[in-house]
């Protein structure tokens, strides 16, 4: 480093005739950009809040704790002759069973019940039941490390990528709605005239999410133009507003706006600004984070639900083996769910490649022991919209042969045999650590920053009519039974975004890596992410414990194990209005 | 201040002027917080996890199973018809709470002399007991256990009765089965531990300490190796979250056979 800049030196004498003689001085101008480093004894309060505070705030590692409380109803009996599920029946009908076994011959009898509760529960606990878990004639020798794995596993995941290419089927009264997850949300279309004025009325099958004033971009379009401006919500039926919206019909001509018409609509919250206000709809993919093994399922202390444990005592005289014993319907143990395994968050990105706010418990059906699945059924899945009954029968879209509802896990099977008879027996194959699974049905829109979720995603499972026949329960088609929904995926807060959207320039110093830009405002948008420990006027944030110097949220959730088109949403979301001479 | 002294040219004369500059300040405070962040750090502590985690008990060898079995063994020292330890022989030690004075009513009837009492496991750093952390513990209650036949009067049929046998697992009796231990081990680096075992018994309020071999098994009862006979070796996995138990020979125990423990008597 030095200065280059030449300097001369004019005497002072020859600077003008007669200039007088001086001493000379010069001014050395030292220019710097760096700044004086201010020497002092330096001295800092140690405030025990403050440094834990800074310690929370830099953590990014996470060790979720979740409570289990299962809600179940034991609701289908069937009837097997093979004979470890025989056996271990919670028995029906017993009298008419027992005196069938006495007058003929024993095997020929089919016994008929339901499936015990060990067959649903986190833990099994019938590892040393003679003639199933153990010898001689079981059906499996019954590993107990693998006690909280043959029915169910755990997982954590986090929100991964978005799918906008999931298929989508959804049956009801206003037909069949044929759509992918990208298309947006479908609707059928009804011409009314509300107070004299001509409306367009779209009914949808699932919250449209839409208010008065906004726009929505149509599948199809009107003389060119597919945006068009909600003039109101719902159809003046009680929570109609949620599911029906209405466009004014100033005289559309032509056939485009007929009853039935069937489309997909977006929403769009800025008509001025379409590009970034207009919703993406997609399935939030998941990816797992660890391994069946890393979980750690435990019973919750002593907690138990409010519906108590359903059992009964089976006489020697009432049981095919002519053993004595109490089987158990519905149990009401509550299960502590955590994990081996630290989160880190830092280098996660979630589905819209922000910092990772929530993670999930995934709870996916295995079902090793075989009552379930038959042969080439695959663990189903659909959304809300897919669970009411049609016809009292099961969705089409839960048929066997449907692959768009077929999870993608795959299926393992064993073979058994009982009275010389062979049975195959099906599971779903465990998942591991980066399978990616997926999740709820959801919108999200680039200009208020926000994700929606549309419908959460259930899988289905049905009885394996090859060794446990329902088909008493007015299930007559064997592709297409009733079975048991699930919610495999339990959303975890871990951090939470602002209420408020904060905008700037491109010269905004520290713009976050996840900030939206915008080509219509030439600005970036985005949502700052609430501190640890901050909850806001409208309790939004997560306050959590820290220690160790790890996060530890926690949440308790109720599993149910729902028997299909009982104890459900009917099909027909809306009721129809009331038509009487009042009106 | 460097001095110049210039002397009249008679041409334009320069002077070059080397400005040494040896610093560059810019960030230095920063790297003065982030080194006082450093100093406070290692003046404090910063956090360290103490966490814990489950430790199983590993899979037996070429097996799914994963069970293990905790045998006591009492001396027969009942008043009258009890063994003498200066000649007894291995059989007087069996694995029944019968031996240790309770009786078959008492062990029934859950008294609170049997209730009340408890088997004590404590791990330790080390075998060495004048130089050993005892880092955890582990209780196993009496109402856990296999059972033995016994008579509780002669007006009714014999019963079956708690014996201090344990068979230890996921399922089933599991109050003992599991090691909670430090998750992380730069907290604490400590894979290999020393279990040692005591009988507290309520009866008499007191304890006892148990040991791995019979002493009649000893060539001299009274004075042997403690760090041979008090102790199995208790290693954990912490890729597997596992644990095994070895004996002093450094063959794996609980397994195919069950982990003994013999009550040890003082000399008369």
């Amino acid at each position: 480093m030095g200065n280059n800049k030449e300097i001369r030196i004019v005497l002072s004498t020859l600077r003008y005739k007669s200039a007088p003689e001086l001493s000379s001085a010069i001014q050395v101008p030292l220019v710097q950009n760096v700044k004086e480093l201010v020497e002092y004894d330096r001295s800092a309060n140690v405030s025990l809040a403050q440094v834990f505070d800074d310690e929370r705030q830099k953590s990014t590692v996470f060790r979720p704790t979740g409570k289990f409380s299962i809600l179940f109803n034991n609701a289908y009996t069937g009837k097997t002759n093979y004979e470890p599920f025989e056996n271990n029946l919670y028995y029906v009908d017993v009298k008419e069973l027992a005196k069938q076994q006495c007058l003929s011959d024993p095997n020929s009898v089919w016994w008929k019940g339901f499936p015990q509760y060990n067959e649903f529960d986190f833990i099994r606990n019938d590892y040393n039941v003679p003639g199933y878990t153990i010898p001689p004639n079981n059906h499996l020798d019954f590993i107990t490390k693998s006690a909280s794995t043959y029915n169910w596993n755990h997982f954590l995941s986090y929100p991964y990528n978005n799918n906008y290419n999931k298929n989508m089927v959804c049956t009801n009264s206003d037909g069949v709605f044929t759509w992918k997850s990208g298309d947006g949300i479908p609707f059928n279309i009804t011409n009314i005239i509300d107070s004299g004025n001509n409306i367009v009325s779209f009914k949808c099958p699932i919250k449209h999410g839409l208010n008065e004033g906004e726009y929505v971009k149509l599948s199809f379009s009107y003389l060119g133009d597919s945006y068009f401006e909600v003039y109101s919500l719902g159809d003046g039926t009680i929570g109609s507003d949620e599911y029906v919206f209405n466009i004014f019909n100033y005289g559309f001509t032509g056939n485009v706006f007929y009853n039935g018409q069937k489309g997909t609509f977006k929403r769009v919250i800025d008509i001025n600004n379409p590009i970034d206000t207009t919703s993406e709809y997609y399935v939030k993919e998941l990816k797992l984070l660890t391994n069946p093994e890393d979980a750690v399922l435990i019973k919750s202390g002593f907690e138990q639900n409010v519906f108590g444990k359903t059992k009964k005592y089976e006489s020697s005289g009432f049981t095919p083996n002519k053993i004595e014993r109490v089987s158990v319907k519905e149990g009401s143990q509550s299960y502590t769910l955590t994990f081996n395994k630290d989160i880190d968050l830092k280098p996660l990105r979630d589905n819209q490649k922000r910092p990772v706010t929530e993670l999930f418990f995934n709870v996916i059906w295995k079902g090793y022991f075989g009552w379930t699945l038959n042969d080439g059924y695959k663990l189903k899945q659909g959304y809300e919209f897919n669970l009411p009954l049609v016809n009292n029968k099961p969705d089409s879209w839960w048929d066997k042969t449907n692959v768009k509802s077929s999870t993608n896990f795959s299926i393992g099977s064993y073979v058994k045999s009982s009275n010389n008879v062979g049975y195959r027996f099906n599971y779903v194959n465990s998942l591991k650590k980066d399978d990616v699974i997926d999740g709820d049905l959801c919108e999200w829109n680039n200009f208020d920053q926000t994700e929606r979720t549309i419908s959460v995603l259930y899988h289905k499972f049905v009885y394996n009519n090859n060794v446990f026949d329902i088909k008493e329960n007015n299930t007559q088609n064997y592709n297409n039974m009733l079975g048991y929904y699930y919610q495999p995926n339990y959303k975890m807060t871990v951090r939470v975004f602002s209420d408020y959207i904060e905008d700037g320039g491109v010269n905004t110093g520290n713009l976050p890596d996840y900030s939206y830009y915008s080509t219509y405002s030439d600005s970036f948008i985005w949502r700052d992410i609430y501190s640890y420990g901050f909850i806001d006027q409208d309790g939004r944030g997560v306050n959590y414990p820290f220690l160790n110097g790890k996060h530890y949220p926690y949440r308790n959730y109720v599993f149910r194990i729902i028997p299909e088109g009982t104890n459900f949403i009917s099909d027909n979301l809306i009721e129809d209005p009331t038509i009487d001479n009042c009106e | 201040m460097n001095k110049y002294r210039f002397n009249i040219p008679e041409n334009d004369g320069y002077i070059n002027i080397p400005l040494e500059i040896k610093w560059d300040f810019q960030g230095r405070d920063e790297s003065i917080e982030l080194y006082e962040e450093d100093v406070i750090k290692q003046i404090i502590g910063g956090p360290r996890d103490y966490e814990i985690t489950r430790f199983s008990h590993d899979f037996h060898t070429n097996n799914t199973k994963t069970d293990i079995t905790y045998e006591f063994n009492f001396f027969d020292n009942n008043p009258g018809t009890g063994s003498d330890i200066l000649v007894a022989t291995s059989t007087d030690w069996s694995s029944t709470y019968l031996n240790e004075g309770f009786t078959s009513s008492q062990i029934y009837y859950y008294e609170n002399p049997f209730t009340k009492s408890f088997f004590k496991l404590d791990f330790y750093d080390s075998n060495d007991s004048t130089n050993q952390t005892l880092f955890f513990t582990i209780i196993i209650p009496t109402q856990q256990g296999g059972t033995e036949t016994a008579s509780i009067s002669p007006l009714i049929p014999d019963v079956e009765i708690k014996r201090p046998v344990f068979k230890l697992d996921f399922v089933g009796d599991k109050e003992g089965f599991f090691i909670y231990w430090v998750r992380d081990k730069n907290t604490i680096d400590i894979s290999t531990f020393y279990m040692s075992a005591k009988f507290f018994n309520a009866r008499v309020g007191g304890f006892m300490r148990m040991m791995t071999t019979p002493q009649s098994n000893l060539p001299n009862k009274f004075l042997f190796d403690d760090r041979k006979y008090f102790y199995y070796k208790v290693v954990l996995d912490y890729d597997k979250y596992t644990y095994s138990i070895y004996d002093t020979t450094d063959v794996r125990v609980g397994t195919t056979s069950s982990i003994k423990w013999y009550e040890y008597v003082n000399q008369p």
